[in-house]
C-alpha cells in the first residue's frame, strides 16, 4: 500500500498534462479542412475505387487519414499548399512550392489545357513522384492507399463537382527518330519561339527566362535540357510529348497544340532529345553523327528576323 | 365627319397596338469617374527583351496600371450595372483581344459571359496568352507569328488578369461581366450605359488598382441617370 | 498456459495496481483528447534513437510519413532506408541544402520507473550479521531516472554512398558505437547490389532497435538475446554485429534480401575474443491486401561459431585467439500484418547451440555424463493499435520453451549434472502506449508509458532487475515486473 501516494501522483501529474496541452496549438495544427459541400469524393483507379471519408468510420486507409500522415506537413489541412513546412521550400533556389489543390489546376496532365487531369493522371503523378522537388515517389504505398490519396486530393477543390476531367488527348504513334525529322524539330524550336525561355541550346537561359514566375507569382525556371534529368511530368518520349502538347497549367509552359501537328510535335520530341547532351539517346547519337558528316551548315537558333 | 369616326377608332387603335409593343428602353446611365489625390507615376515599359516592340514604341510606352486623363478623369475603369437588371442572353457577336506591339490591346476588354471572345496575334514573334482566373478554369496557350485565333469563352464573372509569360510587361484584363450593360472609361473618364428600362439599379465601377466603389440609381421611363464615381488614388502601386 | 500466469491471487496482487496505473491513464487519455477522426491529441533500457527529425528537415515531410510511430518505421520509411537514406529525386545530395539542416539527432527518454522481482536470494538480517540466512524475497527499486543516450548522425557522403554513425552512452555517460558503417547503394545501377561494411543491425524483418518498448523488463525482445542457463553462447540476434552485408531490394521494397558475414564477437570491437565468421541471411515479401494494407512475411537464418577456449601464455588466456569454435543457429520466420489500424507482428525462433557451447566445455577436453546440445524453441505476437498517427497502443506476448536442455533432469550418472526440463522457459508480457503530442517535421516527443512482466523459471529474467543472484530455487517460477512513464524525446 505505499505504492498508492505515487501512483495517485503520477496520475495527477497525466491529467495535468492532458489538460494543459489541450487548448494549445499542437493539436489544431493537424486538424483538415475540407471546403466542398459533400464529403462522398472517389475515384476510380486500377479497377480499385479510393475514398476521401469512407463512411465516416475513421478507417486509417481513407484518403483523409492517409492526407494527414504523409501529406500534410506541406500541402497542408487546407489543402492549399501551406503546410507548415511550405514556407521553407525556397523557389529562388529551385524549390517549387507544394501544389494547392484548391484551384484544381495541375501540371501533369493528358488532357487539354485548362482542363481537369484524369484520375489517372493524378496517380501517375504520385506514384512517379516530381524530380529535383520535394515531392517523393508514393510507390511504397499500396495501389489502394494511392487511389485513396487521389479521391482527397479531389475532396479539397469543388471544380470537381462542377467539371468533369477533359478527354485525354491522342498520341499518333511514334514516328522514326531521322535526321530529318530532327532537323525539322529544329526548325520548329526556332520558329515558334521556344529558345525564348529555354535558350538556344535548351540550357534555360532563354532571354525571357529570369522573369518567369508561375501563377501564384513565385519565381520558376525553364527546364534546362542539357542536364539531361528527367521531366517533371515522366521520362519518355510520349512523357515529353505531352508536355508541349497540353501545356503545364499553372506554370509559364503553354499548350502547343493549337499551332504544332501531331505528326511534326515528334519532330520536336526528336529534336529536343538532342538538346540532352548529357544523356545517352539514339535521337543524340543519329544528330551527332549528322554533325560530323555536315559541320558549319546549320543557322544558330534564336536569330530574329530584324 | 364620317372620316373622322373611322380615323379616330383606327388612330386609338394604333395607338393602343404601339402602347402595348412599348417603347425600346431608353433609358441612360452616364457619368465620369475621376480621382483625388495624386496618382502614382507611370513607368516606361523596357520592351529590350524583344527589340522589334522596343524600335517600335520608341519612345517608350507607359504602364497601364493607373492611367489619367484631362481634368483628373481615370481611363480603364470598367462600369456595369452589378444589381437590378434582368438576366439576359449572351450576345452572340465576339468580342476582340489583339496582342500588338507587345502590348494588349485593349489593356482592359470587357464582355458578357459565355459570349465568344477571340484572340488575335499580330505581332511577328511568339506570344504565349495566359489569362490567370481564379473562378475560371486557368489555361496558357501559345500563339505563335501567324497563328489562327484562339476562340475561348467564359462562364464565370469574374476580372481576369491576363499576362504573357514570354513578354512580362504585357499586363491587361478581362472583365468578364454577368450584364450586357457595361462600359470602358475613355481618357476623359466619360461613360454611358444606355438602353436600360426603368427601374432601381446598382451600378459598379471597377479600377484594377483600386478595386470597386458602387452606387445606387434609379431610371425612369425615359430618364437619363448621371452617377459620377471618384476613386481616391495613391502615389504608389503596392 | 494461462494458469502460468493467473499465479493465484499473488500475481493478482502483483498486477491490479500497476495496470489500474496503465489502464486509467489509457482511458483517461480517451476521454480527454478530442475523438474526432482527422484530430487527435492527442529505460532504462538504452534508447535506441532510430527516427532522425534531420531527415524530416530536409525534405519537409512530417515524421508520420516515414514511421508508423517513430522510432518504427512504415514501408515508406523502409524503402527510403533501403535506398540509402535517398527519396531517388535528384534532391538527395546535402551539398546544397539549407544550411539550418545538419544530419545529427539525439535522443534521450527522462523517466519514472519501477522494477520489482521476486525469489531472490536475500540476508534474513540486512548486513548478514549473525543468525542471518538467506530467504527467498523480492527486491524493489523505483524513482526518477534517465536512459540510454543516443547521438546519431546518418544520410549520405555521395550519391549513391550511405553512412551511419552513433555514438551511444548509457545513462551514467560511457560511450559505445552502435553503429558505424558506410554503404554503398545501387551499386552497378541496381537496387539489388548494396553493400553495407561495419558494424550495424542486422536486417531483422522485426527490428528491436526500432520499436516501440522502453522498460527494462519489456524494452527487450526475450527471444533476441536468450541463451540457456549454463551455456556460453555471447549471441543476441538483437546485437549489432560487425562484418560486411550484402543487399537488395524491389523498387518498393515489397521484396528484399540480406546475406552478411560477420564476426562472432557479437559486435563487440578490440577482437575480444576470436577469429571465428557468422552468417546470416534473411528474405522477405510483402504484399497488398486490398484495403488492409500491406502484408509481409520474412524467414531468417542465423549461423555462427562461437569459441569454447583460447590460447594462452603461461596459463593465461590471451585475448582475441579464442579456438575450439562450435557452431550454433538461430532460425525462423516472422511477419509483419496490417488490418486496418491493428499491426500485428508475430515471430518464431528455433535455436540451437551446440553441446560444448551448451555446456560451457573448452573442446579439447572431455564432455560430462549426459551432455547434450541445448535447443528451444520460442515466439512472441506484438500488436500495435494505432488510434491515430498520433497515438499507438502496444502489447506483447513472448514464450519460450527449452526443448532439450543441455543436461537431463535425472542426472545421468553419479555426481554429473541436471537440469530441470523447463528450467530457462519464460514467458513475457507487455502492454503500453505512446502518444505524440506534436507531429512535427523539426523535432519529435512521446509520452511512453508501459508495463511488462516477465517469468523466468530458475534464473533471473533477462534485464529483471533483481541483485544478479541465481534465485534460490532451480524450478521456481522468477518473476520481474517494470512500471515505466517517461519523455522520449528526439531532436
Amino acid at each position: 500500500m505505499k505504492r498508492k501516494p505515487i501512483f495517485v501522483a503520477l496520475f495527477a501529474a497525466s491529467l495535468i498534462l492532458l489538460f494543459a496541452t489541450r487548448p494549445t496549438q499542437c493539436f489544431a495544427q493537424i486538424d483538415i479542412h475540407i471546403h466542398t459541400a459533400t464529403n462522398a469524393m472517389e475515384s476510380h483507379i486500377h479497377g480499385l475505387t479510393g475514398e476521401a471519408f469512407g463512411d465516416g468510420q475513421g478507417r486509417p486507409d481513407v484518403g483523409a487519414q492517409l492526407y494527414r500522415r504523409y501529406c500534410i506537413g506541406c500541402h497542408g489541412p487546407n489543402g492549399d499548399g501551406n503546410g507548415e513546412n511550405a514556407m521553407w521550400f525556397d523557389p529562388t533556389m529551385g524549390f517549387a512550392k507544394p501544389r494547392d489543390f484548391t484551384l484544381g489546376v495541375f501540371k501533369c496532365r493528358s488532357t487539354p489545357t485548362g482542363m481537369l487531369p484524369t484520375e489517372d493522371d493524378l496517380f501517375d503523378s504520385i506514384t512517379r513522384g516530381f524530380v529535383n522537388t520535394n515531392m517523393p515517389s508514393w510507390r511504397p504505398l499500396t495501389e489502394q492507399e494511392r487511389a485513396n490519396l487521389i479521391a482527397m486530393v479531389k475532396a479539397f477543390s469543388p471544380r470537381w463537382q462542377a467539371e468533369k476531367p477533359g478527354a485525354p488527348i491522342t498520341i499518333p504513334p511514334e514516328t522514326a527518330p531521322t535526321v530529318e525529322s530532327i532537323l525539322h524539330g529544329r526548325e520548329l524550336f526556332d520558329k515558334i519561339q521556344c529558345w525564348k525561355c529555354h535558350g538556344p541550346e535548351g540550357r534555360g537561359d532563354g532571354p525571357s527566362a529570369l522573369t518567369l514566375t508561375d501563377t501564384k507569382g513565385n519565381p520558376i525556371r525553364p527546364y534546362d535540357f542539357t542536364t539531361g534529368e528527367r521531366f517533371k511530368c515522366g521520362a519518355s518520349n510520349q512523357d515529353l510529348y505531352r508536355i508541349f502538347m497540353t501545356g503545364l497549367d499553372g506554370t509559364p509552359m503553354p499548350s502547343f497544340s493549337d499551332n504544332i501537328k501531331p505528326e511534326e510535335a515528334w519532330d520536336l520530341v526528336h529534336f529536343l532529345r538532342t538538346l540532352q547532351v548529357t544523356l545517352k539517346t539514339r535521337e543524340l547519337a543519329t544528330f551527332q553523327t549528322w554533325l560530323k558528316g555536315h559541320p558549319n551548315t546549320l543557322k544558330p537558333i534564336g536569330q530574329e528576323a530584324p | 365627319m364620317q372620316a373622322r369616326y373611322v380615323l379616330l377608332p383606327v388612330l386609338f387603335a394604333l395607338t393602343v397596338t404601339v402602347a402595348s409593343v412599348g417603347p425600346a428602353p431608353a433609358g441612360t446611365i452616364e457619368g465620369k469617374v475621376t480621382y483625388t489625390g495624386t496618382p502614382p507615376k507611370m513607368k516606361p515599359i523596357d520592351m529590350s527583351k524583344e527589340p522589334t516592340c522596343a524600335k517600335e514604341h520608341n519612345p517608350p510606352l507607359l504602364s497601364e496600371n493607373v492611367v489619367t486623363g484631362p481634368g483628373n478623369a481615370l481611363q480603364y475603369v470598367v462600369v456595369y450595372i452589378s444589381a437590378g437588371e434582368q438576366s439576359a442572353q449572351p450576345p452572340s457577336e465576339p468580342v476582340r483581344y489583339d496582342q500588338k506591339g507587345c502590348m494588349y490591346v485593349p489593356h482592359i476588354l470587357a464582355m458578357h459571359t459565355n459570349q465568344p471572345l477571340q484572340i488575335y496575334t499580330d505581332d511577328p514573334f511568339t506570344h504565349n496568352i495566359h489569362p490567370m482566373p481564379k473562378r475560371n478554369p486557368e489555361w496558357n496557350k501559345s500563339q505563335p507569328p501567324g497563328a489562327a485565333p484562339i476562340d475561348t469563352k467564359w462562364a464565370n464573372p469574374e476580372f481576369i488578369e491576363v499576362k504573357c509569360n514570354i513578354h512580362p510587361w504585357m499586363h491587361g484584363y478581362f472583365a468578364v461581366l454577368n450584364t450586357s450593360h457595361y462600359a470602358v472609361t475613355d481618357n476623359e473618364g466619360n461613360y454611358s450605359l444606355k438602353g436600360l428600362p426603368p427601374g432601381k439599379y446598382t451600378v459598379t465601377a471597377w479600377q484594377e488598382q483600386y478595386s470597386t466603389q458602387s452606387q445606387e440609381v434609379t431610371v425612369g421611363p425615359t430618364g437619363a441617370a448621371s452617377v459620377n464615381f471618384v476613386f481616391k488614388v495613391t502615389p504608389y502601386l503596392y | 498456459m494461462l494458469s502460468e500466469f493467473v499465479d493465484g491471487k499473488r500475481l493478482a496482487g502483483r498486477l491490479l495496481p500497476s495496470s489500474f496505473f496503465m489502464l486509467s491513464c489509457m482511458i483517461l487519455s480517451f476521454i480527454f483528447i478530442d475523438a474526432k477522426p482527422a484530430y487527435t491529441l492527442p529505460l532504462s533500457h538504452p534508447g535506441s534513437v532510430r527516427a532522425i527529425p534531420a531527415f524530416a528537415r530536409k525534405y519537409g515531410l512530417p515524421c508520420s510519413a516515414c514511421h508508423t510511430a517513430w522510432p518504427e518505421l512504415n514501408w515508406f520509411g523502409q524503402a527510403f532506408r533501403d535506398n540509402g537514406y535517398q527519396l531517388m529525386n535528384d534532391r538527395d545530395s546535402p551539398i546544397w541544402q539549407n544550411p539550418s539542416y545538419f544530419p545529427i539527432t539525439f535522443r534521450i527518454t527522462p523517466n519514472w520507473h519501477r522494477e520489482n522481482t521476486n525469489h531472490q536470494a536475500v540476508d534474513s538480517i540486512p548486513g548478514g550479521g549473525a543468525g542471518s540466512v538467506l530467504v527467498d524475497g523480492t527486491v524493489r527499486q523505483h524513482g526518477f531516472d534517465l536512459s540510454g543516450f543516443d547521438l546519431w548522425t546518418a544520410g549520405t557522403l555521395f550519391k549513391n554512398i550511405s553512412f551511419s554513425l552513433l555514438p551511444s552512452a548509457d545513462s551514467t555517460g560511457a560511450f559505445h558505437f552502435e553503429n558505424a558503417f558506410v554503404r554503398f547503394d545501387n551499386l552497378f545501377n541496381s537496387r539489388w547490389v548494396n553493400l553495407r561494411f561495419g558494424k550495424f543491425e542486422l536486417d531483422n524483418l522485426i527490428s528491436e532497435k526500432r520499436f516501440l518498448f522502453l522498460s527494462a523488463n519489456g524494452g527487450l525482445y526475450q527471444l533476441y538475446h536468450f541463451v540457456p542457463v549454463g551455456d556460453s553462447n555471447t549471441f543476441g540476434l538483437g546485437d549489432n554485429q560487425l562484418g560486411i552485408e550484402l543487399a537488395g531490394h524491389s523498387i518498393n521494397s515489397y521484396t528484399r534480401y540480406s546475406v552478411s558475414l560477420l564476426s562472432s564477437n557479437d559486435g563487440q570491437v578490440g577482437l575480444p575474443a576470436n577469429r571465428g565468421y557468422d552468417t546470416y541471411l534473411t528474405f522477405s515479401q510483402a504484399f497488398q491486401l486490398g484495403s488492409l494494407g500491406l502484408q509481409r512475411f520474412g524467414a531468417y537464418a542465423y549461423i555462427g561459431e562461437r569459441p569454447t577456449f583460447s590460447q594462452t601464455t603461461s596459463g593465461a588466456p590471451i585475448a582475441g585467439t579464442g579456438i575450439g569454435n562450435k557452431s550454433f543457429y538461430r532460425v525462423g520466420f516472422s511477419g509483419d500484418f496490417f488490418f486496418g489500424k491493428f499491426e500485428f507482428l508475430p515471430l518464431y525462433m528455433h535455436g540451437h547451440d551446440n553441446v560444448f557451447l551448451g555446456t560451457a566445455t573448452p573442446s579439447n577436453q572431455p564432455l560430462l555424463p549426459g551432455a547434450r546440445a541445448p535447443s528451444w524453441n520460442g515466439g512472441f505476437v506484438e500488436t500495435h493499435y494505432y488510434y491515430s498517427p498520433q497515438l499507438v497502443l502496444t502489447q506483447r506476448v513472448e514464450l519460450i520453451r527449452m526443448a532439450q536442455q543441455a543436461f537431463p533432469s535425472t542426472p545421468a550418472a553419479a555426481g554429473a549434472p541436471s537440469i530441470p526440463d523447463n528450467q530457462g522457459n519464460i514467458n513475457a508480457y507487455s502492454v503500453g502506449f505512446r502518444w505524440y503530442p506534436i507531429m512535427f517535421s523539426r523535432a519529435g516527443l512521446a509520452w511512453h508509458s508501459e508495463f511488462s512482466i516477465v517469468k523466468s523459471i530458475g534464473t533471473l529474467p533477462l534485464s529483471g532487475n533483481g541483485n544478479g543472484l541465481p534465485p534460490l530455487s532451480p524450478t521456481a517460477g522468477v518473476w520481474s515486473n517494470s512500471v515505466f512513464t517517461g519523455l522520449d524525446f528526439d531532436f
